[in-house]
């Protein structure tokens, strides 16, 4: 019996070792995928994986989402037309870089010509981006994911370049740029854009660099907003927002939501001058938990056309645009670098072309010139760190070029 | 479901117990050395069908038996059959006091069945007093008598198990030793069970009804013949096995929670939502209007909360020579239950001087009305071809429905958006929510046992278990309006339309099989040999289509318009096409499993050791269904484990052990964890980690058990688990200011616990109490923020020791019972307290989301009124105690249940 009972267990730990020899590690295996080589760029029909570049008086017509690849590069020359067909989208993992030239704009356009028909460059991964002199208009098709889609959107700590370019009727957020990225946006002219939301400029987590000579026209939402993470405070979104004409923006959104020309919340510091802040919503809020203790501002110019305007929403509601021009709600206070508007004609910036609007839907023509003429208080009174005028057309030559 | 029907089907089994005869047998059964009475004992006469089953109190009463000689006889489990001749004349009440004698456990043979009323508590400490492995069982009767009515509030009071649940749900999942849900497994009659929740492998032990329920075994250490995938413990959820007596039991309560003495029940049109959404109704090329959308599902209206009705019965019988055996358990739960909710989100406070600590920034408000349908149905079926040969069939079919409103009143108290300059003023936003969630599952189990020989046992199974979740237009609305500086307020408007359809599955096919060989060594020794097999097949998907509604800019500012009501706000439908084709959350998945053992099991007089090893092969994929290609999409995982594992039982005395075990077992991601597609948050972006490693963890476990009498009990313990590569959801970087997290491997974790048990009875009153004490450690990345001496300031990720998440230090449960048997009456007070738990990881260094203590006291009774019927009573949470968590010092949210009661009778035949 004894023996019995010994060879049992013998054979169990056997048994135990011939299974023990059965152990592996584990692997992890990812099926290939073919990505398919993308050919020269010739005029005509293009979608799916592109690299190359986008040639001189050629019309391109994009019918389904483009791809550019991490390490690949997508090109435009000055005068190239693309024309967007089926909501489309550009995604750009890679390198985007459209240089166009002041006679010879390069432009995307959708096929139907209407706000919100395409879908915009989506570029949360992407290497870089350079975009100058180029018109793009009519972005803001919602996604496949039913989400807003910005007209140019970019996730990563990257050079971000946009230069003397257009950008009209998009549908929610304009430019929408995170973690990071460094930017230099000047000389733009940004109009009309978003439905019933969205900012112009929406700058967000980390951000660094400059806006400046811009104009931005009849935006749902903020001309330009700056924030930082809540969770990770460094390093902290730091704009300079100089020189920029900031017109009749924020009037979309309703009154539970006005938009400002420019604010600056959550950790986030603005260096605010020279700019010309004229019928918006809500001109420089500075929210309390912005940084404020770095945060530096003046010499900025504010006027209104008009005593009160009636919110578009809700017509019992008279608002008094001067008493916004730093609104009780933030805490931003007037500086004494200001002009600071208080009665019609009082520090008129006298526009060379404008007719006085407030608040415009999606998709108006913004057909204005936002020049100065003659006489405008806005001439000499700047802060010279920056420029020795106001706004986003200059004397000096160095403004905005539209 | 139609109450009329059960009540019919109820009706029905109570008019069958009829009878038309004259003498009466009655009397108590007891143990013949404790003299204590035992419960679910079944006495009967050997050639007469109808005897009956002793009550709680060990009492039992045949009626209408006509004149003559019987042999009386009662089987009850671990005890020796009792036999006894008596002669019954006519219209004479006998009373007859049965005395039974425990017996020792058979070792020479196997033997294929032997069951009987297993219900009883005497008999759980039985089963953990035998067991192979450190066990825990809850029997039918302990539950029933218990304040609780589903398996999840039963599961509470076993030691060392506390419960996950999430706010404003129902959910909860068994945590045990500390270790979250996804380190246990849940299984059904001995089968792992397949998870209708997308993003989990687990199943909500809420959806359980305890009536259906023959007990709940708690395993916290795993044998070879059991899957190796339970790091803290295996939950197995027995349902009711067929009897060897014809039994009827039913039950009927009603309740209320007290919530609604203070506030209405918020209810919505259930008629208006869509089962399906306008892709699957008319096409994808169809582009829908805001017609198409359905609009009295968020229109909330108030109503007094109904009552909560609960009803169950089961029923089963012996025929055809005792050879087919069924039961049916049918459990019917209407409840509706609230909670109010203080919800707070916080932020780093990067004022000058606040050193970067954790602020609220948003308060919100939230109420939430529930209305939870579970409908329970277990049937079995088993035919004994003889002795030696058994086959069963075993069906469990759970129907969950939850209809919930959710009314939200968000307050942004930072700056933000808000434009907030003190209490009062700022932001506010009304986000409301309906939803409608129905969960199947279906578990079937077809099994055999057969004895080959004396020494040869072998026994098989196949299971199919299929679980869908289906939520159809999940509605949200949001509304917002601003308090000026000045106090006056702008109009509602209409922010944001939410409407989602999402449906998930999991599918499994499983086989196994066991060769068991058994055999005495000399008189009092005996050894047994075991080898088996498993083969699972799990499939999963995940279908999700989101439509946003936007307001409709008005024709002739561009402007939003004013909210007025529901029925009159004009939205526009932003993506026409949904995005059923393209949403991130949709992907299939499969797992297959296969798994060997081999087990040796040696009795001696004095030992009893349990080891051998398992092997366990995984395999594992997914495929997502990308608008953009991308090298993740598509991945296999193939790992292979050894589980070596090895039990001591060491028997002091008849009525004591101390055993000590090690094992190895793993920890599997959930399907869902692998998936690599993000979902972008505000400032955290979550991901899958294909990545990510199984979990390994070697267990050691040490045990003295003491067992003086009946009902009564000593346990103390300790345990030690090192655990390699847990999964824990962590930073995975922070660049220029945008967290990501995901799924990782945090190198190894130790817990080291120990627990103690107790139960026993001075005289009518009793005392049973468990404590559990665990401590875990592990470090993970946070983000770090400071100050340098140049006045530099930076964040950066740094290494933070804590707790694993879920892990509770303290726990403690204590119930006091009182037991009158002669008047019959049972009452059970029932403290469960558990202290600070990690709740979830805040993202900031030095801060996590810690769940404050709590204390809860319920109270249960019952009352036999006559032969058949008993009165019950639960109330639960009757300290109102709230649920809180907060970080650091702030509370970061609040959550009020109130104090809720059941009344009812139970009927038995």
């Amino acid at each position: 019996m004894k023996i019995r009972y010994i060879q049992t267990l013998i054979s169990t730990f056997l048994i135990a070792f011939s299974i023990s020899s059965c152990q592996k590690d584990e692997v992890t295996t990812f099926t290939k995928i073919t990505i398919p080589s993308s050919g020269p760029i010739s005029a005509g029909d293009i979608s799916g994986f592109l690299k190359g570049t986008l040639l001189t008086g050629q019309t391109y017509t994009i019918i389904a989402d483009i791809t550019v690849k991490k390490g690949d590069t997508l090109a435009a020359q000055p005068g190239a037309i693309v024309i967007v067909k089926n909501n489309a989208q550009i995604n750009i993992q890679g390198v985007l870089q459209l240089i166009g030239s002041k006679e010879q704009p390069v432009s995307f356009n959708s096929d139907t010509n209407k706000p919100g028909t395409w879908g915009g460059f989506q570029c949360d991964t992407a290497e870089a981006i350079t975009i100058k002199w180029t018109h793009v208009d009519n972005t803001g098709g919602p996604d496949a994911s039913g989400s807003a889609r910005g007209t140019l959107k970019i996730k990563a700590a990257i050079n971000v370049d946009i230069e003397d370019s257009w950008f009209t009727n998009g549908q929610d957020d304009l430019i929408r740029i995170e973690k990071g990225a460094t930017i230099t946006i000047v000389r733009n002219t940004i109009s009309s854009s978003g439905s019933t939301d969205g900012e112009a400029l929406n700058l967000k987590t980390g951000v660094k660099g400059i806006v400046a000579f811009n104009v931005i026209f009849g935006q749902a939402g903020s001309g330009i907003k700056l924030e930082t993470s809540p969770t990770i405070p460094f390093p902290q979104t730091e704009v300079e927002v100089y020189n920029n004409t900031i017109v009749s923006n924020g009037w979309r959104r309703g009154s539970a939501e006005p938009g400002r020309a420019v604010s600056v919340g959550v950790n986030a510091i603005g260096h605010i001058y020279n700019n010309i802040i004229v019928n918006n919503y809500h001109g420089i809020e500075l929210f309390s938990d912005g940084d404020l203790s770095k945060t530096t501002y003046g010499n900025n110019l504010f006027y209104s056309t008009v005593d009160t305007y009636t919110d578009l929403v809700d017509s019992t509601q008279k608002i008094n645009i001067r008493e916004n021009f730093y609104p009780a709600s933030g805490v931003g206070v007037a500086q004494a670098s200001d002009l600071i508007s208080n009665k019609i004609g009082n520090y008129d910036p006298l526009f060379v072309n404008f007719d006085g609007k407030v608040a415009t839907p999606n998709g108006f023509p913004n057909t204005y010139d936002f020049h100065l003429q003659n006489g405008s208080p806005a001439f000499g009174t700047g802060f010279t760190k920056y420029n020795l005028d106001l706004g986003a057309y200059t004397t000096d030559g160095k403004g905005n070029q539209h | 479901m139609n109450y009329k029907i059960y009540l019919a089907l109820i009706f029905i089994f109570a008019t069958a117990a009829t009878f038309a005869q004259n003498s009466t047998l009655k009397g108590v059964v007891i143990d013949e050395k404790t003299k204590e009475p035992l419960a679910g004992a079944y006495v009967h006469f050997d050639d007469r069908k109808g005897g009956a089953l002793t009550d709680a109190f060990g009492q039992y009463s045949i009626s209408r038996i006509p004149s003559g000689n019987y042999e009386v006889e009662v089987k009850y489990v671990g005890y020796k059959e009792f036999k006894k001749q008596i002669e019954l004349t006519e219209n004479k009440v006998i009373n007859l006091t049965i005395t039974l004698e425990e017996k020792t456990e058979s070792l020479q043979n196997v033997k294929v069945y032997g069951k009987a009323g297993v219900e009883s508590e005497a008999s759980s400490r039985r089963s953990e007093k035998n067991a192979n492995n450190i066990t825990n069982v809850i029997s039918a009767q302990a539950m029933q008598r218990s304040p609780d009515i589903n398996a999840a509030n039963a599961l509470q009071r076993v030691s060392a198990v506390t419960l996950q649940r999430n706010s404003g749900s129902d959910e909860a999942f068994a945590i045990i030793r500390g270790l979250e849900p996804r380190y246990n497994n849940t299984l059904i009659n001995g089968v792992k069970v397949t998870s209708p929740d997308p993003a989990s492998r687990f199943v909500s032990l809420s959806i359980v009804p305890s009536d259906l329920l023959d007990k709940i075994e708690v395993s916290k250490t795993l044998t070879p013949q059991m899957e190796g995938d339970a790091i803290g413990g295996t939950v197995n959820l027995v349902f009711k096995d067929a009897p060897e007596f014809e039994y009827f039991k039913a039950n009927a309560s009603a309740g209320y929670s007290t919530i609604f003495f203070n506030r209405k029940f918020d209810d919505f049109s259930h008629g208006a939502v869509q089962s399906k959404s306008v892709s699957e109704r008319f096409g994808s090329d169809y582009k829908p209007g805001q017609g198409n959308f359905s609009r009295a599902n968020l229109d909330f209206t108030q109503k007094n909360a109904p009552v909560t009705s609960l009803l169950g019965f089961t029923y089963g019988r012996r025929f055809l020579k005792n050879k087919l055996g069924f039961i049916i358990s049918e459990s019917y739960q209407n409840q509706y239950y609230g909670s109010n909710s203080e919800f707070n989100i916080a932020q780093l406070d990067t004022r000058p001087g606040k050193n970067y600590q954790p602020v609220i920034s948003d308060v919100a408000n939230r109420t939430y009305s529930t209305q939870q349908l579970n409908n329970g149905l277990s049937t079995h079926l088993d035919y004994r071809f003889n002795d030696k040969n058994k086959i069963s069939l075993d069906n469990v079919f759970l129907y969950t429905q939850i209809a919930q409103s959710r009314l939200s009143i968000d307050t942004s108290i930072l700056g933000g958006n808000g434009g907030r300059i003190g209490p009062g003023t700022g932001a506010v936003f009304n986000d409301n929510r309906s939803y409608i969630q129905n969960q199947f599952a279906e578990n079937l189990k077809l099994s055999g046992k057969h004895v080959l020989s004396n020494h040869l046992l072998f026994d098989w199974a196949g299971v199919y278990s299929n679980s869908t979740q289906n939520a159809p237009d999940r509605a949200d609305i949001s509304l917002n309006h601003l308090i000026n500086p000045d106090f006056t307020s702008t109009p509602d408007y209409l922010y944001n339309v939410s409407r989602i359809w999402q449906k998930s599955g999991n599918k499994d096919v499983s086989v196994l099989a066991n060769v068991g060989y058994k055999s005495g060594l000399g008189k009092n020794n005996s050894i047994e040999l075991k080898a088996g097999g498993l083969y699972r097949h799990s499939t999963r998907f995940n279908n999700q289509n989101e439509y946003t509604l936007k307001p409709t800019p008005n024709n002739l500012t561009g402007g939003k318009t004013v909210f007025t009501d529901i029925y009159a706000a004009d939205w526009l439908v932003y993506n026409v096409t949904g995005t059923s084709t393209s949403d991130k959350a949709n992907y299939t998945a499969y797992e297959n499993i296969t798994a060997g053992y081999g087990e040796f099991k040696l009795s001696l007089s004095k030992l009893d050791a349990v080891g051998g090893v398992r092997v366990e092969g995984t395999e594992q994929g997914y495929d997502t269904h990308p608008v953009i290609l991308d090298v993740k999409s598509n991945a296999k995982k193939t790992y292979t484990d050894l589980l070596p594992s090895l039990q001591l039982k060491y028997k002091i005395t008849e009525k004591s052990n101390i055993r000590a075990s090690y094992f190895k077992s793993i920890s599997r991601p959930a399907l869902y964890e692998l998936v690599p597609t993000p979902t972008f948050g505000q400032s955290t972006d979550i991901t899958g980690n294909p990545e990510v490693k199984h979990t390994v963890a070697d267990n050691y476990d040490i045990r003295y058990e003491l067992f003086p009498k009946n009902e009564e009990q000593f346990f103390i313990g300790g345990f030690y688990k090192k655990i390699t590569n847990p999964i824990e959801f962590a930073l995975n970087s922070l660049i220029g200011g945008q967290a990501s997290t995901s799924p990782q491997n945090f190198g190894t974790a130790t817990v080291t616990g120990a627990e103690i048990v107790y139960s026993r009875f001075f005289g009518m009153l009793g005392v049973s109490g468990n404590y559990t004490y665990t401590y875990s450690n592990i470090n993970t990345t946070k983000i770090f923020t400071s100050t340098d001496a140049n006045n530099v300031s930076t964040s950066v990720p740094k290494l933070q020791s804590r707790p694993l998440q879920g892990q509770t230090g303290n726990v403690v449960n204590l119930s006091l019972l009182y037991k009158n048997d002669k008047k019959k009456a049972f009452l059970q007070l029932a403290y469960t307290y558990t202290s600070k738990t990690l709740a979830l990881v805040y993202p900031n260094y030095g801060f996590d989301y810690y769940q404050q203590p709590q204390s809860f006291l319920s109270l249960s009774g019952e009352k036999q009124l006559d032969k058949h019927f008993v009165f019950t009573a639960k109330v639960n949470n009757l300290l109102n105690t709230p649920t809180t968590i907060k970080i650091g010092s702030l509370v970061q949210s609040r959550e009020v249940y109130n104090l809720g009661f059941n009344l009812g009778f139970r009927y038995s035949l």
